[in-house]
């Protein structure tokens, strides 16, 4: 136990007296998360349309006027002998509303009128945004109108865990796991090969410390960094992002620092398996960033991922926890609703730590 | 110009040699935009519903069919009590629940207004918010099947253009196309241009006639024609594996390349004037690479960014190389049209590139 403790205080020393490295383990976690949580979002608002208003007639234009109030939309106008199709070819528009000829006689007269609308769906998510959102302005401009049958069945809808469908409460938890599995990762990736590539690792074999003290003093240093970054981040969540625990605070306890052991443990084995820096950060890149951000549901759902590789994603310890972070701020469900994620993160930050371990005792004996 | 042919020839046989270099210039940039186009999907669709049917009469049956008859929602279950329901709510088993009252039937025979209660988790504000749209379209939906025969005065009819199957990976794809040129490119060239300083072959290349210009040049253009191929490599997966249209012109897109590459050498170079080592070029591109990506509107649009944050994207030339690209490709537009991210795209390029040789060239001397 002694001999760990001393390893983690000499490894904390080098980590203090490399500034690259430090502004790496605190400031880059929180400037980065910050940064991404607060404007990385799905949802557009603020939309610029285009309305071709052919009847000019003032039920037409209180039709516009629905959709210029709408918080959703920002109506661009329409330059003279101009058809919205060259708006929305030319990016200056993202949706064109047509209002037909005679649209206020056929409606005077009872006869239903159809409006289009045309949307850009390039951006396959916007579109249906817009489609949803167009449909509501023009069923609450029907129910305006009166005469239509009042609709019988109709919604009332409550909107769970985020009422005020803020994204900024979903991304940033997820940034903060991204922050989590990177920079611990990195670092503890770094300090590894950088034994390996400068052949100090080879007066740690000689010595008489054994292979799970070496590995455990280095986890344990990047474990201390790790759990500091989760603090501050986590106090970003609270600060910047206005989130408060939605329930029961401990398998976010539990789940972070095996998490943090986790990716702690990763990144060890890939700097016991590459003895180069530069190769093994970019195997983290690769292993820790690319993987985590892109198969663990952070900003695009799992389900989407197509079958042949949605398998992958549940070896990826973020994907777990994502779950827990989510549910401790916004959903609350506490233990009986992850305590599988727990369970998981506990279980690949053993493989990988066992798989660490495999490796070191084969370098030391081919050494 | 017979010194910068040499010199150039140099570089290339060096980048050649270098196995890792090449396999870096093909594997990374290939299995990435498979993984995003495959993996990074925004649409919106088997949302997991749950009902709670109190009235249990063929009409409201029928409701439930008219929500779950496209592919946006799967029915998970059907629960006795609202409580039950509002439980697998909160552990995410559900994402969407809907309650029909008791008095259902009852009430809509003699046309009274019925209130169906919808519990939307709403932790991702963007699927709730498509959730929402499509539950209140699917009810509207059964509200005009059932209103005898009167239709509402004003209908809308949505028409999707230039990407009518709504494929998200043709967002994806095009956006993801100038992070990877960028990305790839920078990391490529720093890796380049480190070495000489690492291994400390900078005198012997002073010692030449060559003058710092040229050393210069002529480690750029060889990495140039190396990303260019790259970028041909990347075009035929988007086009084989993905089917994103072509429907503008093919030199505006390879135009628009060009300048992206030359932006990802300047950034290469410029980071490895203030590295000392090629692990340090690393890490340098940690600080810079995941905003650059993220604040691209490469993958999120670049409106659902905070206000002051848009005007910055304008110095990102990943921005303006995928709005190009989106516009050329899916739109099918023309110079015309894209002139200003192309110019945009060009200017960034020069200025990166001219910075970068700047720096280098101070420090060889």
């Amino acid at each position: 136990m002694r001999r760990i403790i001393a390893q983690t205080r000499k490894e904390l020393t080098q980590l203090l007296r490399d500034r690259l490295a430090l502004a790496l383990a605190l400031v880059l976690p929180l400037a980065l998360t910050g940064l991404m949580g607060t404007t990385v979002s799905l949802t557009v608002t603020d939309i610029p349309i285009v309305i071709q208003d052919l009847d000019q007639t003032p039920l037409s234009r209180r039709y516009a006027d629905a959709f210029r109030t709408s918080l959703t939309y920002r109506v661009v106008t329409l330059p003279a002998a101009t058809s919205p199709e060259r708006m929305l070819g030319g990016g200056r528009a993202r949706a064109a509303i047509v209002i037909p000829e005679h649209f206020e006689r056929e409606i005077r007269r009872g006869r239903p009128v159809e409006a289009q609308v045309l949307v850009d769906a390039t951006d396959g998510n916007t579109a249906q945004l817009v489609r949803g959102s167009a449909g509501q302005v023009t069923r609450a401009f029907a129910r305006q109108l009166g005469g239509a049958p009042t609709p019988t069945v109709q919604t009332a809808t409550r909107l769970w865990f985020n009422p005020g469908r803020e994204s900024r409460k979903f991304y940033g938890p997820g940034f903060l796991v991204l922050g989590l599995s990177i920079f611990p990762t990195v670092l503890a990736a770094l300090a590894m090969s950088r034994e390996g590539e400068q052949q100090t690792i080879l007066q740690v074999y000689v010595s008489s410390i054994s292979a799970h003290e070496f590995l455990l003093g280095k986890i344990l240093t990047w474990m201390v960094v790790g759990v500091a970054q989760c603090l501050l981040l986590a106090l970003l969540m609270f600060t910047l992002f206005g989130l408060r625990f939605a329930g029961d605070p401990t398998p976010l306890l539990v789940g972070s620092a095996l998490f943090v052991f986790c990716v702690v443990s990763f990144g060890s084995l890939v700097g016991v398996a590459i003895p180069n820096q530069a190769a093994a950060v970019q195997a983290v890149a690769l292993g820790g960033f690319l993987l985590s951000f892109l198969l663990s549901g952070l900003i695009f759902p799992i389900e989407n991922i197509p079958d042949g590789l949605r398998w992958i994603s549940s070896l990826v310890q973020a994907r777990y926890y994502v779950v827990i972070v989510r549910d401790a701020f916004l959903q609350g469900g506490g233990w009986p609703a992850v305590w599988w994620a727990v369970l998981a993160i506990g279980a690949i930050g053993a493989a990988f730590y066992a798989l660490a371990w495999c490796t070191l005792r084969r370098m030391q004996v081919k050494a | 110009m017979k010194r910068f042919w040499a010199l150039a020839l140099k570089e290339l046989r060096q980048i050649r040699r270098d196995r890792r270099l090449m396999i870096s210039l093909i594997v990374p940039p290939t299995l990435q935009i498979l993984l995003f186009g495959f993996a990074l999907d925004s649409n919106v669709s088997h949302l997991k519903l749950g009902i709670v049917d109190e009235s249990q009469t063929l009409e409201s049956r029928e409701l439930i069919r008219a929500l779950t008859q496209n592919s946006t929602f799967t029915l998970t279950g059907a629960y006795p009590t609202a409580g039950a329901l509002g439980q697998d709510l909160g552990v995410g088993r559900l994402d969407v629940g809907v309650i029909v009252p008791h008095d259902f039937t009852r009430r809509q025979t003699r046309g009274w207004p019925i209130v169906v209660q919808v519990l939307l988790n709403a932790a991702n504000a963007n699927t709730a918010q498509i959730a929402q749209g499509y539950v209140e379209g699917g009810i509207d939906f059964f509200n005009r099947q059932h209103a005898g025969g009167r239709a509402a005065p004003v209908g809308l009819r949505t028409a999707l253009l230039y990407n009518p199957g709504l494929v998200n990976a043709w967002f994806i794809v095009t956006g993801v196309f100038g992070t990877l040129i960028i990305l790839n490119g920078s990391l490529v060239s720093a890796a380049t241009m480190i070495r000489e300083k690492e291994r400390g072959t900078v005198e012997q290349l002073l010692m030449t006639p060559a003058s710092a210009l040229e050393i210069v040049t002529a480690k750029m253009v060889p990495l140039f024609v190396l990303l260019m191929t790259m970028v041909l490599l990347v075009i035929g997966v988007a086009r084989v594996v993905f089917g994103v249209p072509f429907r503008g012109s093919p030199g505006l897109l390879l135009a628009a390349c060009a300048g992206c590459v030359l932006a990802g050498i300047g950034l290469g170079t410029l980071v490895s004037t203030f590295a000392r080592s090629a692990s340090q070029t690393q890490l340098i591109s940690f600080f810079i690479n995941p905003p650059l990506a993220m604040l691209s509107g490469g993958l999120t649009p670049i409106e659902a960014m905070p206000k002051w944050v848009q005007p910055l994207t304008h110095l990102n030339p990943i921005a303006h190389f995928s709005a190009l690209a989106r516009s050329v490709l899916i739109r099918g537009a023309g110079l015309d049209v894209v002139y200003p991210n192309l110019l945009a795209l060009l200017a960034l390029a020069a200025v990166f590139v001219s910075i970068s040789a700047w720096r280098f060239r101070r420090q060889l001397a």
